[in-house]
């Protein structure tokens, strides 16, 4: 039984021995393929990782956050005058050239209390009550103009930006 | 060079139809006053709105007339004080607090103390005086504060001031009592971003 096996494992041994036959064209096939497979460091990456960043510069540029215009400053203000008496009142001033019509004020139940609400860059605005178109009131509320030139009175308003100390 | 030329009569020629509301003598003599304002590089704005204030509150042409020249000087002196590269709101308050009293050398030296705008700080100098405090008094009191108090520390200084006048106070000794008491709680680290006026919807 013993030698029955080692004859076989001897046909096996001498059989793997056999030098193995190879297609003569096999290593050029090879290389050939090879060849055809991209380098991974040459492989062509997708751009929009570049086209993102590229968007982001741009809308930060655009916006410019950091130099907020006198737009995006703007401050929204309630200008109220009470005057019971009155038929009309309008706001008038720097802001909308001096036009009665630009910024009638509005009461709301009748009581008196007139209001009207604007929208002011950051400055310095002088403005005055016009009522019943004839009569001009300066805003007890607010500092008054003290270089009237015209003979009626005026209150200034300021509105600021950003301004800090040093 | 003649390009440079024809811009500027190009601008000169063009009036701004705001001004078709004066008469036409007063017209002519406030375009007069705002094309030289343009060549000197002045924002003409404000003298077109001093110039339309006048005009709606019917005011003599002389009268109008007088203001827009004379803001137009006082804008050249504010702009010799805070330099050319002063927004229009720092020029105007500028010349308001020039006006109030105000010596350009106060005006320079505020802006050697603070770092821009100084709209804020200009106008509450101008509007201490318009409550009644010496104009030495607000000058001194505005460029102690300018180096590190907010835009929205000064209003308040302003205000508190305002009001220990309305409450009898003489306004000079209202204002050093607010200075040294040191009513103001300036923070440079406080919550609030540095000079952010809050938006608000109230009274100014």
């Amino acid at each position: 039984m013993f030698e029955r096996e080692d004859e076989t494992v001897e046909r096996v041994i001498q059989h793997l021995r056999r030098p193995v036959a190879i297609d003569r064209g096999l290593d050029a096939r090879v290389m050939r393929e090879i060849a055809q497979v991209p380098p991974e460091g040459r492989r062509v990456r997708p751009l929009w990782p570049l086209v993102a960043a590229a968007a982001v510069v741009a809308t930060v540029l655009v916006a410019r956050p950091w130099n907020r215009n006198a737009a995006s400053q703007a401050d929204t203000l309630q200008f109220v005058l009470v005057a019971p008496q009155a038929a009309s009142v309008a706001l008038v001033g720097d802001f909308n050239d001096w036009d009665p019509a630009r910024s009638p004020m509005q009461t709301a139940h009748g009581g008196g209390i007139w209001a009207t609400v604007v929208r002011l860059a950051p400055g310095r605005y002088r403005y005055a009550f016009l009522v019943n178109g004839v009569e001009w009131r300066a805003d007890p509320n607010a500092p008054a103009a003290k270089d009237d030139e015209f003979g009626t009175p005026s209150s200034v308003i300021t509105v600021g930006g950003r301004g800090g100390g040093s | 060079m003649i390009l440079a030329a024809l811009l500027l009569v190009t601008q000169v020629a063009v009036q701004d139809p705001r001004l078709d509301r004066l008469d036409l003598d007063t017209r002519s003599a406030v375009a007069a006053v705002v094309d030289s304002a343009r060549v000197a590089r002045l924002p003409i704005e404000p003298i077109i709105q001093r110039a339309l204030e006048g005009a709606t509150k019917g005011a003599p042409s002389t009268r109008i007339v007088a203001a827009v020249r004379r803001l137009a000087g006082d804008l050249g002196t504010a702009r010799t004080a805070l330099g050319t590269s002063a927004s229009e709101a720092e020029l105007e308050a500028a010349v308001a607090a020039l006006r109030a009293g105000a010596t350009p050398e106060v005006i320079a030296h505020l802006r050697a103390a603070r770092r821009p705008p100084l709209t804020m700080a200009l106008s509450v100098l101008a509007d201490l005086v318009a409550s009644g405090v010496p104009a030495d008094s607000a000058a001194a009191a505005v460029l102690a504060l300018a180096p590190k108090a907010r835009d929205a520390d000064l209003v308040e200084f302003r205000r508190a001031v305002e009001r220990d006048i309305a409450l009898g106070a003489p306004p000079g000794a209202a204002t050093s009592v607010r200075l040294n008491a040191g009513a103001l709680d300036i923070t440079p680290n406080s919550s609030s971003s540095p000079g952010q006026l809050p938006t608000r919807r109230s009274r100014p």
